[in-house]
């Protein structure tokens, strides 16, 4: 069985979760979207992908103002875990003060930060970027990712890399 | 382990098995021990229950402990024993040798650009007409296998060909003929020289075990007509059934040449080399021999570092290598010669034979790797010319050749082979389209196997 890939997106607000997942169904196509209100809930969801599903969280887009713990701290929490270490880490908000996101650039290894409110081009760019990445950086037969991610960057790691040989 | 790996792994035990328990007439028991190798292999590979390199370097222990003379096993009077050595020296044989010269160019040529650069002059006088521009890129596709990997050159040109699909309308069809064009061109362009695909080397090796030995020029004389009408053929073809409705195609290619001083030793010493290689019958230096030049001064200028050398598909030699050993196994305790004497070949012509082989060759390579197909193949159709069933001092150089060039015509798949696979991701291709035409092209390129075999090949060897 090919392991799975997840995208986790982490929202309080019930509209706005369902906006950007709605913004990034194409990706539905090779990847699972996960959705979480609390960064607990979250924590929780992890949990039973990396132990249960045996799955990757290849993509998280969190919001940061939830209730109970704030969406950095869960993305810190995740850097230091090792299976969530090569998550790609995104904020999605409107209400991050500079002090925080220094430390989730510092400490989350912060990919990408977007401003609420958000172009849907611009959100699925930046999911098929940073999707790319993971993907190159850790799948070993990434060819079944071309279609719905940037294919001329995974055909040239094809090229660079040693994935893939004659047989 | 999935069903079908799990499946592969009980009749893998169970091929291995049965000649331990079940007495075959006319087979030696070192032939029994060989069988038990080959059933095992020949179920792994096509399970794929282990990955086939691993199933290669599986042979090579097996046969180092059941069959050579330091081995576990003492024998009588009817199989003299092999050294050891010669099954594990298949890793240094001089075709590896030269597969790893070839390597060592074609991963140097990526680290310096010289793939994409020498692409983007050659495509140059294709003009911008869709018909001429997919003549180009296959050509210079075909060109560039023929020297590198197919799967590497189609990740080349996919790159390059990505940005010129995404500019054209998404209902032309000239997008499905170019993405199709590339993956067919670099198969057949695999077939060109010696080192173009690895099937060749399985084949070149087991005829060189029998006295002949192929230049590489001589290769190029029989194989490299062959990949020039199909490719002909199949760019006919595409047009055909994929007809461009656009009048220009916007091709963009941007780049410049690195002139590091590194660079252009790997420029001057991929020209060197391949001008060696192609002129053996001049000056008599044999390629094996000329594929070290380029592996001792790019790495003695670091122009190959440490690293790149880690990173050499070390695993393609391994597989390889395997299959050259089954093979050495096979003769030497006469399985092959057993079962092929166990077949009623009598009743066949010369000709229904090497149609045969070559159907044969392209139905198996279709869904098995083709070094894999080659591998299982060649002891059989070498024992064959060689025991006499079929005439003709040619004759083994003939069947060889047949098996090598028709493995490499399955392209009906995306799972035939790497370069058809990586078409199919891009999601331009179809399945179904690819299916079409790689099945003509394998239906057109089995009648001119057979017709180069009846005329052409017996005129110049």
């Amino acid at each position: 069985m090919k392991t799975k890939i997840y995208i986790l997106v982490v929202e309080d607000e019930p509209e706005v979760l369902d906006s950007i997942v709605r913004d990034i169904t194409e990706f539905e196509e090779q990847f699972v979207v996960e959705m979480a209100d609390t960064a607990e809930e979250a924590e929780e969801l992890i949990d039973s992908i990396i132990t249960e599903e045996k799955g990757l969280i290849g993509l998280i887009l969190c919001d940061h103002v939830l209730p109970g713990k704030n969406g950095v701290e869960l993305l810190v929490e995740m850097q230091n875990r090792e299976e969530t270490r090569p998550t790609r880490k995104v904020l999605i908000t409107g209400q991050a003060g500079l002090e925080e996101t220094v430390k989730a650039v510092n400490e989350a290894d912060l990919k990408h930060y977007i401003a609420k409110p958000w172009e849907k081009n611009e959100l699925v760019s930046i999911t098929k970027k940073l999707l790319t990445d993971f993907v190159i950086e850790r799948v070993d037969d990434p060819l079944p990712y071309m279609k719905v991610l940037d294919s001329e960057r995974i055909a040239e790691s094809l090229r660079t890399g040693r994935k893939l040989t004659d047989r | 382990m999935d069903k079908v790996k799990l499946t592969g792994l009980i009749l893998g035990i169970a091929g291995f098995s049965i000649p331990l328990i079940i007495t075959f007439p006319g087979l030696s028991f070192a032939g029994h021990l060989a069988l038990s190798i080959f059933l095992m292999a020949a179920v792994f590979w096509m399970f794929e229950t282990i990955p086939i390199y691993s199933t290669s370097i599986l042979v090579i222990l097996l046969e180092v402990m059941l069959l050579s003379a330091e081995g576990f096993i003492q024998f009588g009077g009817s199989y003299s024993p092999v050294p050891y050595s010669q099954f594990v020296a298949t890793l240094a044989n001089p075709i590896i040798i030269l597969f790893l010269g070839g390597f060592v160019l074609a991963d140097a040529a990526v680290k310096y650009d010289f793939d994409k650069n020498m692409t983007r002059i050659l495509l140059r006088p294709f003009g911008s007409r869709p018909a001429m521009i997919m003549l180009g890129l296959m050509a210079v596709t075909a060109f560039l296998s023929a020297f590198m990997s197919n799967t590497a050159t189609t990740a080349m040109m996919v790159t390059v060909v990505i940005p010129i699909l995404a500019k054209m309308e998404v209902s032309d069809p000239a997008r499905v003929s170019i993405a199709l064009s590339i993956p067919f061109a670099a198969n057949i362009g695999g077939v060109a020289t010696p080192i173009g695909t690895p099937p060749n080397a399985v084949v070149i090796a087991a005829l060189n075990q029998n006295g002949l030995s192929v230049e590489f020029g001589s290769w190029m004389l029989y194989a490299a007509p062959l990949a020039l009408v199909m490719l002909v053929f199949t760019w006919i073809l595409l047009l055909k059934l994929h007809p461009p409705a656009v009048q220009q195609v916007p091709l963009e290619l941007k780049g410049t040449w690195q002139t590091s001083g590194k660079a252009w030793i790997l420029y001057i010493m991929f020209g060197t080399t391949v001008l060696l290689w192609v002129t053996e019958s001049i000056h008599g230096i044999q390629s094996g021999m000329v594929a070290l030049i380029p592996v001792a001064v790019l790495t003695l200028t670091q122009t190959f570092e440490k690293e790149d050398i880690r990173n050499l598909p070390w695993e393609v030699l391994w597989l390889i290598a395997g299959g050259i050993s089954l093979g050495i196994a096979m003769k030497e305790t006469g399985l092959a010669e057993w079962i092929v004497g166990s077949i009623g070949w009598e009743n066949m012509s010369y000709l229904l034979l090497l149609a045969v082989f070559a159907v044969v060759s392209v139905l198996m390579s279709n869904f098995l790797s083709n070094t894999v197909t080659a591998s299982l193949l060649i002891p059989l159709g070498i024992t064959l010319a060689t025991s006499g069933v079929v005439g003709g001092p040619a004759a083994t150089l003939i069947i060889g050749l047949i098996i090598a060039l028709s493995t490499s015509f399955a392209m009906v798949l995306p799972i035939s082979t790497p370069p058809n696979a990586i078409a199919v991701s891009t999601g331009v291709v179809k399945t179904k389209d690819m299916i079409v035409s790689g099945s003509i092209i394998g239906l057109v390129a089995i009648g001119l196997i057979i017709l180069m075999a009846s005329f052409y090949w017996p005129l110049i060897v």
